[in-house]
């Protein structure tokens, strides 16, 4: 039973991080309907930044402090993806309004592209590693209620809790407050958006510039796991599989997509392994993607869509 | 009536639009007074959609300009149409249909909201009383419509005449000095067309707003109307009270037919 548990905490803390991935597809497909193929990149950007202003600063104005620089390097790397935001609004996507979706897409390729390259070329493509403090060590909990107690990593905790948060602020945003709804009714119609006078430009900032700072804290903590390479830009492949399961247009769904997948990906690993050869965790997302892209193309939450012929 | 038709509000001047080589509007000009209902009416393809277009901001003319109460606009656009006091319904509804009846309406509100984002994000003051009040005025805007028992229903779930009335109770919640609508009767049965025919007398009579209206269901239209412009192949064909249009010749024989 403990070891059930220790699986499935596992999971949910892996799922959390798919989720926040997740999020920022979602964000920029529900304000602009734009299927944002450079979130990865983002991701990969923000980290790469991040990491890299970390070791440049105390280098460069001698802080001795590692909380300080990191702090530092943080705002930066947010006033950085808020820059990034700006052009690519004022650059690509304003001269995109009402085209199709694919050419959208196509366009969000080209940036994730670009970002790749000009990310790499500014910051270097070695492997850096950003340390923000986060305690490496496991913990038992639990112990007087199992034999043995359950082990928890304290880092996947704590990244699963930042995670929470940040989902639960954004929904909120999204939900309860007028530039929140200025986000949605983008999202539903353009036309109609700017006749009542939503300003188109700077509601598709707004939305980058979140995905951007969703993206910094996905790659922080991505980053402080696995090392800022550029393997995290295939990070985001992970969260698209999460993305179809939940629906594109649903905040919830991301997140409790992610989280089916977190656990299911450890789980089949863990008891169906040993009976079909192991290795279930890489395929698994996608399998699950493809039976729900046969039943239920919409995702679990998100909108059916019925076009008129 | 209470009423009392005012001053020239709107002037289109020399308007004339084209798509490559295809002449949408050629050399069109009209006026709207203030309080009053205009109506713009033609058959098929007359250019009337692409009038209210113009007006709109969203397609922008080759020649012509727009002179909304004495300020001169080369270049309108829907954003700059919207902060002048226009507001418009669709032909083919483009409502927010993920989002329910009320928060389609409160998007009507999105200008007059003056909170920053940082204040919205913690809920802050100023932005809860803000939302509050506009929550109040959407209410009357709703209870004005008669939609009362569907305000927390996802738009897209709504049969056809209900979505039309939310859309125009959108428009309204921008509280605009001139509403254009494009064919609002389009596609009604009997009973809704009168209930929107009842609507926008209201309006044009309780608000004062002034309102521009394309139909091409004349009888509605010669109803409700103080004065029409009639188009015809992009082209203006008659102008004035409902009678003098209806004895015009030319609008005889553009809705008819002739025969030589």
């Amino acid at each position: 039973m403990a070891f059930f548990i220790e699986t499935l905490i596992g999971g949910l803390m892996a799922g959390m991080l798919y989720s926040l991935v997740a999020l920022g597809f979602v964000l920029i497909f529900k304000a602009s309907g734009v299927f944002n193929f450079a979130q990865g990149a983002l991701v990969l950007f923000a980290a790469l930044a991040m990491a890299r202003f970390a070791e440049w600063l105390p280098a460069w104005f001698g802080i001795e402090s590692l909380a300080l620089a990191n702090v530092l390097a943080f705002l930066i790397t947010i006033a950085i993806m808020f820059v990034a935001a700006l052009l690519i609004e004022r650059l690509v996507l304003r001269y995109l309004v009402n085209q199709e979706g694919a050419t959208l897409l196509m366009a969000t390729l080209g940036i994730a592209y670009f970002l790749e390259g000009f990310g790499q070329t500014v910051f270097g493509s070695d492997i850096y590693k950003i340390d923000v403090g986060m305690p490496k060590d496991p913990v038992l909990i639990l112990e007087n209620v199992f034999e043995g107690g359950i082990l928890i990593n304290k880092e996947d905790f704590i990244a699963a809790v930042i995670a929470a948060t940040l989902v639960t602020l954004l929904t909120l945003f999204f939900q309860k407050t007028a530039t929140g709804r200025a986000l949605r009714a983008v999202a539903d119609d353009h036309q109609a958006a700017q006749s009542i006078g939503i300003p188109l430009n700077r509601i598709w900032v707004i939305v980058w510039c979140v995905a951007g700072v969703v993206a910094l804290v996905a790659g922080i903590i991505w980053g402080s796991k696995l090392g800022v390479q550029f393997s995290l830009a295939t990070v985001a492949l992970r969260a698209l599989p999460v993305v179809i399961l939940g629906g594109l247009t649903s905040v919830p769904g991301a997140i409790i997509g992610g989280l089916i997948i977190g656990v299911g990906e450890k789980l089949s690993e863990v008891y169906l392994g040993p009976s079909i050869g192991g290795g279930i965790e890489i395929w698994f997302a996608y399998v699950l993607a493809l039976v729900f892209l046969l039943f239920r193309p919409q995702g679990l939450f998100g909108e059916k869509i019925i076009d008129r012929v | 009536m209470g009423r009392q038709i005012g001053e020239v509000i709107l002037d289109l001047k020399n308007i004339s639009l084209s798509f490559g080589g295809v002449k949408a509007l050629s050399d069109i000009s009209f006026d709207v007074r203030e309080h009053e209902i205009r109506a713009i009416i033609g058959p098929n393809g007359a250019g009337k959609s692409s009038m209210l277009n113009v007006i709109n901001g969203v397609y922008r003319p080759q020649q012509g300009e727009i002179v909304l109460r004495g300020e001169h606009f080369a270049n309108m656009t829907p954003a700059r149409a919207a902060r002048a006091g226009i507001a418009r319904t669709f032909q083919n509804l483009a409502l927010f249909k993920g989002m329910t009846v009320l928060d389609n309406i409160m998007a009507g509100r999105n200008l007059q909201m003056r909170a920053n984002l940082f204040q919205q994000a913690i809920w802050f003051g100023p932005a809860r009383r803000e939302e509050l009040a506009h929550r109040a005025k959407v209410e009357e805007i709703i209870d004005f419509l008669e939609i009362q028992h569907i305000r927390k229903v996802p738009v897209g779930r709504l049969p056809y005449g209900l979505q039309k009335r939310v859309d125009l109770g959108r428009a309204l919640a921008m509280e605009p000095q001139i509403l254009l609508l494009d064919e609002p009767m389009a596609g009604m049965n009997v009973e809704e067309k009168q209930d929107m025919c009842r609507f926008i007398l209201d309006i044009n009579d309780q608000f004062g707003t002034t309102i521009v209206l394309i139909e091409h269901d004349m009888g509605v239209v010669m109803d409700i109307s103080d004065r029409v412009v009639v188009l015809d192949y992009g082209r203006k064909i008659g102008d004035g009270a409902p009678d003098e249009v209806r004895a015009n010749p030319d609008v005889i024989r553009a809705y008819l037919g002739t025969s030589n």
